[in-house]
Formats: structure tokens, sequence, C-alpha cells
């Protein structure tokens, strides 16, 4: 009898674990995004609020049942800003189950990593580079090209020239990396400076990490610049107009910034050297993005205190909010059990028009365009705070004025 | 006859069909190799100017190769999790599927000498802290084919300085 009971039970604890795995297997929809990323490297400074925005969203979308019940997993590797990290965790992540996103945070780690994305039939988002606006495929844009967001703080200089009463167009100095990114920019900018009549000198590179800038801005100021563009991601252009500031060249030149341009890091510690410094963004910075709602909110409820801040914080929240919608369309296109990454980068291509809180300009996403939006906005240091001077503005296409190989 | 010929071909068909894909098979499926150089060395900043690097061949024409470091029992790298590999170094293989490649400072810096980095994005060596000296296995994996070739470079402590 005992030996009977031994083996009903055993068989009816078997049945139970089957059963018990069973229905857990099917509850736990589950897709995946890969965070190919910096997080104790050179530039983790933006890199890390950046991700928190974007964690912190997915977070909020689990806890309200994720999307149609499937849930998002986070995977965010420390790449330390290494394309042969990068490509190695690449290579360790790839078969994750329903893997269908990757943000790779450079340049050099976009261009490396495509290769394998466009043969996983997956999709990519990386920062800037023009080339994947200029050579379509499955590698998409945060925002608007280097090139592009370039070309409209060209416009704007014309427009601050002639508002100032000068006659003809002014003379612009451009100093940055001397890496792919640095350079990103003149791919179009350049032939875009000359479309519109402005002088582009000869540009100055430096390599990051460079301390002092004095020798390529004394070039630029003696070759006539009005106005000089500083690139890099800050705080290396807070450190380039900060060495300006200290040779009295903010007196007499107007200067500008990228994208990665001064943020609350540049700006707590150089306000008086930054101040009437001019920056082109394609998501809400400073004063702006202290004003939404939607970003610190959200940013209070997982954070805390706003003191340690980052208005970076509110375009990882944009990262999170087009990968939600890119999952409702695959969804929808192929359902869950059908899922592959492929839906993610045709439903990628559907955006087109994607609202995102104020953070950034209408998603600009589409069969024939890589671009995350098209919109920047200008913004201006003033009193030791960044404030927005014009309103959303379409970039130009300086990408179809280059010609890439 | 007919049954007859279907009889006698049988037992034959099996060992052409083994003979033809033992014949063909090193072919196929050349054996990847890895050479690391030097094989042994020691951690000093020479190693920025002139790095670890690395030839292999046997893998497929054109394909992208990722050269990583197996950490052994107890070592951890800064950045990387428990049980993951280290990648540090990338190469695209020739048309004859060999490759060279060499580690860029980046990787040197990070995963060699564990470096911390300041805001001005300098390499920080005061917070670094080197691969204790030892044997790392290092692995080239091709990412179309999946070949892989392993090689081991040695880290020996740096030599005593001449009082």
């Amino acid at each position: 009898m005992g030996k009977r009971w031994g083996l009903f039970y055993t068989v009816a604890l078997g049945i139970s674990l089957c059963v018990a795995g069973t229905a857990g297997h099917a509850s736990a929809k589950e897709v995946a995004y890969l965070s190919l990323a910096d997080y104790t490297g050179p530039i983790a400074g933006l890199n890390v609020p950046a991700d928190m925005g974007l964690e912190d969203f997915l977070k909020q979308t689990n806890a309200k049942g994720g999307v149609d019940g499937v849930t998002i997993k986070f995977i965010g590797i420390d790449t330390r800003y290494d394309v042969a990290r990068a490509v190695s965790a690449y290579k360790r992540y790839r078969r994750t189950p329903r893997l269908l996103m990757v943000n790779s945070i450079s340049t050099g780690i976009g261009k490396a990593v495509s290769r394998l994305i466009e043969r996983d039939k997956r999709a990519q988002i990386v920062p800037g580079d023009g080339e994947f606006q200029a050579h379509i495929g499955r590698t998409f844009l945060w925002g608007p090209a280097y090139q592009d967001a370039f070309a409209a703080t060209l416009d704007w200089i014309l427009d601050d020239w002639k508002k100032k009463g000068n006659a003809g167009a002014p003379v612009v100095g451009y100093v940055s990396w001397d890496n792919p990114y640095g350079r990103e920019h003149l791919r179009g900018g350049a032939e875009y400076a000359e479309k519109i009549g402005i002088k582009l000198l000869p540009p100055e590179f430096f390599p990051p990490g460079t301390l002092k800038h004095d020798v390529y801005l004394t070039r630029l100021a003696n070759a006539g610049a009005n106005y000089i563009h500083a690139g890099g991601v800050d705080p290396t252009p807070t450190n380039v107009i900060r060495d300006g500031y200290a040779l009295g060249l903010t007196k007499s030149i107007q200067f500008t910034a990228d994208y990665w341009g001064p943020t609350a890091l540049g700006v707590g510690v150089h306000a008086e050297a930054l101040e009437g410094t001019v920056i082109t963004s394609f998501y809400q910075r400073g004063e702006d993005a202290r004003n939404n709602a939607f970003i610190t909110d959200q940013w209070k409820k997982y954070r805390g205190s706003m003191d340690s801040f980052n208005e970076v914080y509110g375009m990882g929240m944009s990262w999170g909010m087009t990968f939600v919608a890119g999952l409702k369309k695959a969804l929808k296109a192929a359902g869950y059990d059908k899922l592959e990454a492929d839906d993610m980068y045709k439903a990628y291509q559907q955006l087109t028009g994607l609202e995102k809180n104020g953070i950034q300009g209408p998603c600009a996403y589409s069969p024939t365009c890589r671009l995350g939006s098209k919109a920047v906005k200008i913004y201006q240091v003033k009193a030791g705070k960044i404030v927005p001077i014009t309103d959303w503005r379409e970039a130009p296409n300086a990408v179809s004025l280059h010609s890439f190989k | 006859m007919r049954a007859l010929k279907t009889a006698a071909f049988t037992p034959i068909l099996p060992g052409l069909v083994m003979g033809v894909l033992l014949w063909i098979g090193p072919a196929v499926a050349a054996d990847a190799t890895l050479e690391v150089i030097p094989a042994e060395t020691f951690l000093s900043p020479a190693l920025i100017k002139k790095p670890v690097s690395f030839k292999g061949n046997g893998f497929a024409p054109r394909e992208m190769i990722t050269i990583e470091m197996i950490l052994p029992e107890g070592v951890t790298v800064k950045g990387v999790n428990k049980g993951e590999d280290v990648g540090i170094a990338v190469a695209t293989a020739d048309d004859a599927g060999s490759f060279s490649a060499a580690m860029q400072p980046t990787a040197t810096l990070n995963w060699f000498f564990q470096v911390g980095w300041t805001p001005l994005l300098k390499p920080d060596f005061k917070e670094a802290k080197p691969l204790p000296p030892g044997d790392y296995r290092i692995r080239a994996t091709g990412l179309d084919s999946d070949r892989t070739a392993f090689s081991t470079l040695k880290i020996v402590p740096p030599p005593k300085k001449k009082e």
C-alpha cells in the first residue's frame, strides 16, 4: 500500500511540476533589448543617465503589464567604449530569444556591428552617422544625422550674423575630435556651408583626451573666425569653450556646439565660461527638460532628488518610447509566437510621426528614412541655465549633399 | 538479375560515400589556427605603441572575427560580468580566410590595465588594476562560420628594476 501511494504521489508531483512549468513558460512572454553601452569608460557621464532613462521607462512599461502582455528584458553591457568588446558582447547575446533591438553607443561600434546586424536580419540604433541615412539598411539614428544638425547650426549662424547688422557672410571655424565622429559633421556639412555662402575655415582636429585647446582655437581666431563650432561629447566641448574664454575669445567670437555639447554636466562646472554658448539639440535640454513633467515624474519616481538630474535621461526615455511603439506594431503584425527580429525592423519603418511627449521632434523613421527625427531646437546658456532660443525647426538635409562611397 | 545488382551495390555505396567524405573533409573544414604575438609579455605602457597582435587562418573568406580572452577562475575585469569572455580585438578575414589584428589602445587600457577614465577622457592609471600574471586562453571565432581557434597569452611579472 505504502509503495502504491508513494508511486501515486511521485506521478502526481511530476504531472503538477510539468503543468506548473508549462503554465509558467506560457505566461512568461518576453522580448529583449541589448544596449552596447559605456558605463565606466570615457563617455559614461552621458551614457549612464541615458540608459537610466531607458531602463526606467521599460520598468514602468513592464510594471503596467508590458506591451500586450509581453515584457521587455533590458540587457546592458559595459563596453567601456571599446569596439572589440562590443562585437564580442553582440556575439554572446545575438542568440538571445526574441532579441529585437541593439543600441550601439558609438559611431565606431555601430559601424562594426552593422555587418552582423544585417546578417542576422535584426535592427540597431546608433548616434548620428549620416552614412546610415545615405545607405539605407537596418541601422537607425537616434535623431538627425550629425551633418544635418551642423547645417541647422550654420543656418542659425547666418541669421544671427544678419540680425547683428553685418554685411556678407560670417567666417566659421570647426574644432572637434580627430575620429570618425569628429569628421562626420563635415561630410555634407562642409557642402552646406558652401551652399549658403558661409566660409568654413580648414577644420582643426585634436585627439580625444587633449587637455588644452589653445593652439587650435588661436589658429582659428587668427584666421578670422566670427563663430567657432566646438565638437566632442560633453565635457569636451565645455573644456574647449573654457579655453576660449580663458583666451578672451568668447568676447568677440560666438561659440556653438552640437547635440553632445554642454549639458548639466558642463554648465555645473564652467557656467561663466559657457555663458552665451549656443547648442543645437534634437532632444530637450536644460530648463526645457526640467519643465517636462513626463521626464521629471519618471526621474523622481525611480531616482529621487532632481539634484543629479541630467537631461540626457529624457533622450533615453525616447529610445524606450520608440521601442515600445515598435513592439506594438511588430506584435500586431506577427503575433508573439512567430515574432522575429526582422518584424521589429519592419515595424520601425512604420513609426513615422510618432510623438514623444515633447522630448524630441516627431519620429521620421520610414522605408526611406533612418533619422530618429528631423527637428532640432537651438538653446543658449543664459545666466548659468540652458534655455531655448528657438522652437523646433527642421534641420536641412546635408547628408544628400555629400557623396558617400 | 536486377536484384543481384542491387544486392551487390548496397554494401559498396556507404563505403563510397564514407570515402568521399573522408577525402573532402579536411578541405571543407580545415582546422582554424591562431597565433598570439608575442605569446609571452609583461604589462607595460609600451603595449600601447606596440600592442599584442594576432594572426590566424582557416576561417571563412571575408568573415568578421572576434578575438576574446577567456578569464581564468577568480580573475575579474572591470565592466565584465562573471562568466563572460572579454573581446580584445576584431578582424576581417581575407579571401583566403586569413587575418591579422592588433589590440587597439582602448582595449589594452580597458582590459589589460583596467584603467579608470577621467571626465576629460584621459585614462586614469591611478585607478588601474592590471591583470595578474598567468596563462590566459585566447579564442578567435568566425562570426559567419562559427569556426574557432585557440592559443595562449602568458602574462609574466614585470622585470625587477636594477638597483
